[in-house]
């Protein structure tokens, strides 16, 4: 599709802002993400981490600032981004089999009409073997376990051949084993020179998984290097709590907003 | 069945084309349904479907006050315009009035309803609309009204409904994965560049068109049996979309005929029996389905309690030999005697003096029994603190459901510990 500018960076977060309704959960977040790698979005629950990247993706409103990829719209790159949801945010009892899920991740790339072929399926088979589930292939989603349903919806980002990643939470719920499997995968995604952003809430397995992370507590706290982020200081900023006046002009501003 | 009561019907001299024509419309209006019905119900929106049904009718008066005629293009227009009015105007309502979506629709769809009632009685006399047929439809009247195809005299409804099947079945066909995408993951599916909410604004727009085919036949209120019903009885019997919007199809086209029989026999309403026939059907789905359906999981049950009195006979035998190291026969209690026959006829006891013992084949599946309890024993003994004394139920219970993998995993948790917490050796896998 569109070749990216030169030396623009894989994901550009400028003055980012997001809002529920009328009330600010994230506020004025900068952040340059400008070479392949393992890229941790760490932050305490109810945090807006989950909602920085869907603001990202553009499913949810931003009320001020502006994302690019590479150096573009994200409307210009769609292929080029892939999404994996959190687990519980659909409905596994869905009538639908494990190939039919990964398959969807052909779909961009075929346009509206076209349908799946030879060449998606044989694509979908390759990419569940690569997560370990070859041998479910045509069961129903329903039918898994958390740590299987987590590895279709990596299958299924995997056949959409991306080049940059976002993936909310894809360690919760998730038993170890299917853990350090997903795991390998995203860091085989890494070596091909792709950026996988994920959003993660626990600190031990942070530190080691990741090469660069951000800190958010509802605003970013600080962001770089693991080891040059993860500081006793910014943690305690990022997990003490002391951020009650975000919270309190966020209620004051839908307040006044709801009533001129 | 049906094929008797079909041919029987047929050559019954009071079932003249007209019926057949009624039940023919009734068949391709129930097809459209069930197919935009099975995307409704898998999206969680069957209420949205009710509410449309209703809020369709005074988009579908206004049609008419300005000239439409029944099943023609300005009525469509009509009813879809006021479909996508319902959606607009309940979440107009929800933000407005911080109402939960449920309350918010129900205020927007009875009170369009409402007013598509009040607008039925502006209508000129001689116009085809009144407020019963508004209510539950009349199938019996309609191959009345009929256009010259080829020659011969279709029914308007019929036209309409089959011109409508064929459009939706079109529609459906060419938009499916993205109808699906959309269905299963909507945030996934935007990302990828789908665009949802135009196919949201399909489906609804579609739910309108299927709604107001069936309107003259089925009314406000059956519509929605129609939408729903052969749509959920089809989910308990499949795992796979297209077939669930197969089979919605066929068990909506299958209900249509059926009821509309009965309800001739019965001389009856013919649209309020299908209703009838199609809630049966789904009673039927749910007692018949597989995996889930009430046979199944009394069958599911029946074998469980089986293998288990199975096991307990092996495990008993095993443990009788375990304490008194020469193996003899052992008496069953009289209650478990056909399990032991079965087990003597598989080969897994058999028969000697004074009673009955393990063949080589039953001591292997003996000892991965008694392996399972006592390892379930060794393990909460030594990661749960359970008293000594209440390990051995829910090791009676669990010694039933674990496999080898499993077996596998507790041993390995217990660094090579070779007794339970009593003292007894857990034998080695079999």
């Amino acid at each position: 599709m569109t070749e990216p500018r030169a030396g623009a960076p894989c994901v550009e977060l400028h003055d980012v802002t997001v809002a529920y309704g009328r009330r600010p959960v994230v506020w004025n977040v900068d952040l340059t993400i400008d070479s392949a790698c393992l890229f941790g979005i760490i932050g305490p629950n109810g945090a807006g981490k989950s909602t920085l990247v869907k603001a990202a993706l553009g499913l949810v409103p931003l009320v001020g600032g502006e994302v690019t990829f590479f150096g573009r719209p994200l409307s210009q790159v769609r292929s080029r981004v892939g999404y994996v949801p959190q687990r519980e945010s659909v409905d596994w009892d869905f009538p639908v089999n494990v190939t039919d899920v990964v398959l969807m991740g052909t779909y961009g790339r075929l346009g509206w009409f076209r349908r799946p072929g030879d060449r998606e399926r044989r694509l979908a088979r390759e990419c569940l073997d690569r997560v370990g589930l070859a041998d479910v292939a045509t069961r129903q989603i329903g039918k898994l376990s958390g740590g299987q349903q987590q590895r279709v919806f990596l299958a299924r980002a995997l056949a959409q051949q991306a080049d940059v990643y976002f993936l909310d939470e894809p360690m919760a719920g998730v038993d170890v084993r299917s853990q350090e499997r997903i795991f390998r995968v995203l860091d085989e995604l890494k070596a091909e020179g792709r950026l996988v952003v994920v959003v993660h809430h626990d600190l031990r397995t942070a530190a080691e998984w990741f090469d660069r992370v951000a800190l958010v507590d509802r605003r970013l706290v600080a962001s770089g290097s693991t080891a040059e982020t993860l500081t006793p200081d910014n943690l305690r900023q990022t997990y003490a709590g002391h951020i009650d006046v975000l919270d309190d002009v966020g209620r004051a501003i839908a307040a006044r907003e709801r009533t001129p | 069945m049906m094929s008797i009561v079909l041919a029987e019907t047929a050559s019954d001299p009071g079932f003249s084309a007209i019926h057949a024509w009624a039940m023919a419309t009734a068949a391709v209006i129930a097809a459209s349904c069930g197919l935009v019905g099975t995307l409704l119900v898998v999206r969680r929106m069957s209420l949205l479907g009710d509410a449309i049904g209703h809020a369709v009718l005074p988009g579908i008066v206004v049609a008419v006050l300005a000239g439409g005629r029944a099943g023609g293009p300005l009525v469509f227009l009509g009813a879809v315009v006021a479909a996508l009015v319902t959606v607009g105007l309940t979440r107009v309502v929800r933000a407005a009035g911080g109402l939960a979506e449920d309350a918010a629709a129900g205020v927007v769809f009875t009170s369009l309803f409402a007013l598509g009632m009040v607008l039925v009685g502006f209508a000129p006399p001689g116009t085809h609309i009144d407020a019963a047929c508004v209510l539950h439809g009349e199938l019996a009247f309609l191959p009345f009204d009929t256009v010259p195809v080829a020659g011969v005299d279709v029914p308007r409804a019929f036209l309409v409904g089959a011109i409508v099947l064929l459009g939706l079945v079109v529609s459906v066909l060419t938009t499916w994965k993205l109808q699906v995408f959309t269905a299963f993951d909507p945030a996934g599916a935007r990302v990828a560049g789908v665009p949802v909410g135009l196919i949201t604004m399909g489906l609804l727009a579609a739910t309108a068109v299927a709604t107001v085919a069936s309107f003259d036949a089925a009314g406000a209120v059956l519509v929605v049996a129609m939408l729903v019903a052969p749509a959920a009885a089809a989910e308990l019997l499949t795992r796979r979309l297209h077939w669930m919007a197969l089979l919605a199809m066929l068990l909506g086209v299958a209900g249509g005929c059926l009821g509309y029989l009965a309800a001739w026999r019965c001389n009856t309403s013919a649209a309020g029996m299908i209703a009838v026939v199609l809630g049966v059907e789904y009673a039927v789905a749910a007692v018949i389905a597989p995996g889930d359906g009430v046979i199944m999981r009394l069958v599911g049950r029946a074998r469980l309690s089986w293998r288990v009195v199975c096991e307990d006979i092996l495990a008993a035998l095993w443990r009788a030999e375990e304490a008194v190291a020469a193996p003899g026969g052992r008496h069953v209690s009289a209650g478990r005697l056909p399990a032991a026959w079965w087990l003597a006829t598989s080969g897994r006891i058999e028969r000697v003096d004074g009673g009955w013992r393990l063949s080589s084949r039953g001591r292997r599946e003996a000892e991965n029994v008694v392996r399972s309890h006592r390892l379930w024993e060794a393990w909460l003994g030594r990661h749960a603190d359970v008293p000594i004394d209440h390990l051995h139920p829910p090791a009676e219970w669990v010694e039933h459901h674990l496999g080898s993998a499993m077996r596998e995993r507790l041993q390995a948790d217990m660094d090579a510990r070779t007794a339970d917490p009593h003292g007894r050796e857990i034998p080695p896998e079999a």
